[in-house]
């Protein structure tokens, strides 16, 4: 991530604080930082959302944009399924070493984390309706691309990005389809499909508030804290990514970075706060998006819903 | 790919605009809370989104000059911009080739001099791509470096012109840009003295209709130099606001 130089005096400072349960902003080893979300900024994109992670206007921030197009079955993939493609992109203004090829690491492994929690990586999505995103079966399908823009990194990248792509899903509408099925002369039939060119008539995706949450858990001395901001990022010993779903399944687990390792007896504990923070980070999720589904019809009025830049965010 | 009148009898364009109308335009400063100054300019459904750090140390040794700032940019089109979705990569020739005029613009309007050994980065992301990309990347960089207090001799102001039917058009959008048969003309002036800083042009275009179609251009940079200005005076006494409590 993006380095950051703490003196040996601070890091002891973050590491002492934290086992006694107080954070650098003030926060207890489990409170989250505060989250705004919005939704609808990219027209042009079948679904799209800004979430930022980090109190007082100053965070992690990122712009999450999903496109929809059709494509053609080829022998070998599923038959019946569309499909579900993350790409994860870091901005140089993020931070400086991201500029040129620099962000290619970090890139990747956002992707395949992304990948892993909203696409399900190669064993399908867990929520997504992909059988609903088939079009016509062993023909054609819909495949959602889900491009993430990652503009500011202040810590818990990876909680901003479910989040962003979560929202983004939610606010995704894709034109109806209409399937015909012709029985020509010998008796076959053959189904051709329509795609219906009205702005108005979209549906939404299903399955979609069935995807799960992710909340990282950061190992800073002896104890672990939810949601770490860059400098406690800094001291950690290492980092572990929980997705729950809100049937309080786990849907993924990732131990991420080149930290040391830390004691399985902490993993039960950790697995069991993962559930019970991510309850509560669904209900604060949903509280959110209906707030970024009202300021959305607020700013439709003109044609410009570039409402999230426009207006103080 | 069927032609589309781009400019029907009644003088009306595809978007319903006149030949020499500008679409709407709307741009806000210090929208990225970390960068040193950042803008948000949109111009009718093309919308970007710049950042600009600096002058700060540069990161390569050897880009360091000791008499002037170096100046990078960096152009990033999401993948989502396009009504195709499309995946450029960082080395595509087209970006480069963006990114390296957007530098040459500024290296004459940015006053290099007062920061010398420093590097001034001016970050692109193309947000929504409906046709005047350039012209976009260069007013929302001029207003991301006037947030930054980045000292400027003067606004670069861009617009494009093309040529449609014997008329000059004004500010071209996808559609137009993309018919063959149209001259896109990229004109960018520092308003005050009206020296054109970047000029640029692609397919035919006879040369007694150039003046034209340029004068045209350069009426659109001079309104496009006062959209921007409200923007700088929005900002500025945004905060006075807020130092005065």
């Amino acid at each position: 991530m993006a380095s950051l130089v703490l003196s040996p005096a601070e890091q002891d400072f973050i590491i002492r604080g934290i086992e006694k349960g107080f954070r650098g902003d003030g926060r207890g080893n489990l409170d989250r930082r505060e989250v705004t979300l919005r939704t609808g900024m990219i027209s042009q994109a079948s679904g799209s959302a800004r979430c930022r992670i980090g109190n007082l206007g100053v965070g992690t921030d990122v712009l999450v944009g999903v496109k929809a197009e059709v494509n053609a079955w080829t022998p070998g993939e599923p038959e019946a399924l569309g499909s579900v493609v993350c790409n994860v992109e870091c901005s140089p203004s993020a931070a400086q070493e991201f500029e040129g090829r620099g962000a290619e690491e970090i890139n990747v492994e956002l992707t395949q984390l992304l990948d892993r929690v909203i696409g399900g990586g190669s064993q399908g999505a867990d929520g997504l309706d992909l059988s609903a995103l088939c079009i016509i079966p062993k023909q054609a399908y819909w495949v959602l691309h889900v491009d993430a823009l990652v503009l500011d990194v202040r810590g818990s990248i990876a909680d901003a990005l479910v989040m962003a792509a979560r929202a983004a899903l939610l606010d995704t509408r894709l034109p109806r389809v209409v399937v015909e099925t012709i029985t020509d002369d010998s008796g076959a039939t053959q189904a051709e499909f329509d795609v219906v060119d009205d702005a108005e008539d979209l549906v939404a995706l299903q399955g979609v508030s069935g995807l799960p949450v992710a909340v990282t858990f950061n190992q800073v001395g002896k104890r672990y804290v939810v949601d770490a901001s860059e400098q406690e990022e800094a001291v950690t010993q290492a980092k572990l990514t929980v997705a729950v779903s809100p049937a309080l399944e786990i849907c993924a687990i990732q131990k991420g970075g080149m930290f040391k390792g830390f004691q399985p007896s902490l993993l039960s504990e950790i697995l069991q706060t993962a559930q019970r923070i991510a309850k509560e980070e669904l209900t604060r999720f949903a509280a959110l998006y209906e707030e970024a589904a009202k300021h959305k019809e607020q700013q439709s009025d003109g044609p410009s819903t570039g409402s999230t830049f426009l207006v103080a965010f | 790919m069927s032609r589309q009148e781009l400019l029907s009898p009644e003088g009306l364009r595809v978007d319903g605009r006149r030949a020499n109308e500008l679409r709407r335009i709307s741009c806000r400063a210090s929208v990225l809370n970390s960068a040193d100054g950042s803008a948000y300019y949109e111009q009718g459904n093309t919308k970007v989104l710049v950042a600009v750090y600096g002058p700060r140390e540069p990161r390569n040794r050897s880009l360091t000059q000791h008499d002037q700032a170096a100046i990078n940019v960096e152009f990033n089109v999401a993948p989502f911009s396009t009504s195709e979705r499309r995946k450029r990569s960082k080395g595509d020739k087209r970006l480069l080739e963006i990114s390296s005029f957007v530098k040459q613009t500024f290296e004459g309007a940015i006053q290099t001099a007062i920061y010398p050994r420093s590097q001034i980065d001016i970050y692109i992301h193309l947000l929504q791509h409906d046709g005047g990309t350039l012209e976009a990347c260069i007013n929302a960089a001029t207003l991301a470096l006037v947030d930054a207090g980045i000292s400027m001799v003067d606004y670069v102001c861009a617009c494009t012109a093309g040529f449609v039917d014997d008329t000059p058009v004004l500010d071209l959008n996808f559609v137009e840009e993309s018919s063959i048969e149209t001259p896109d003309l990229t004109v960018a002036i520092l308003p005050r003295n009206g020296n054109i800083a970047l000029l640029q042009m692609e397919s035919k275009l006879h040369s007694s209709k150039l003046e034209d179609v340029m004068e045209l251009a350069i009426e659109g940079c001079k309104h496009i130099h006062r959209k921007l200005d409200q923007a700088v005076l929005a900002t500025a006494n945004d905060l006075a606001e807020k130092l005065s409590h």
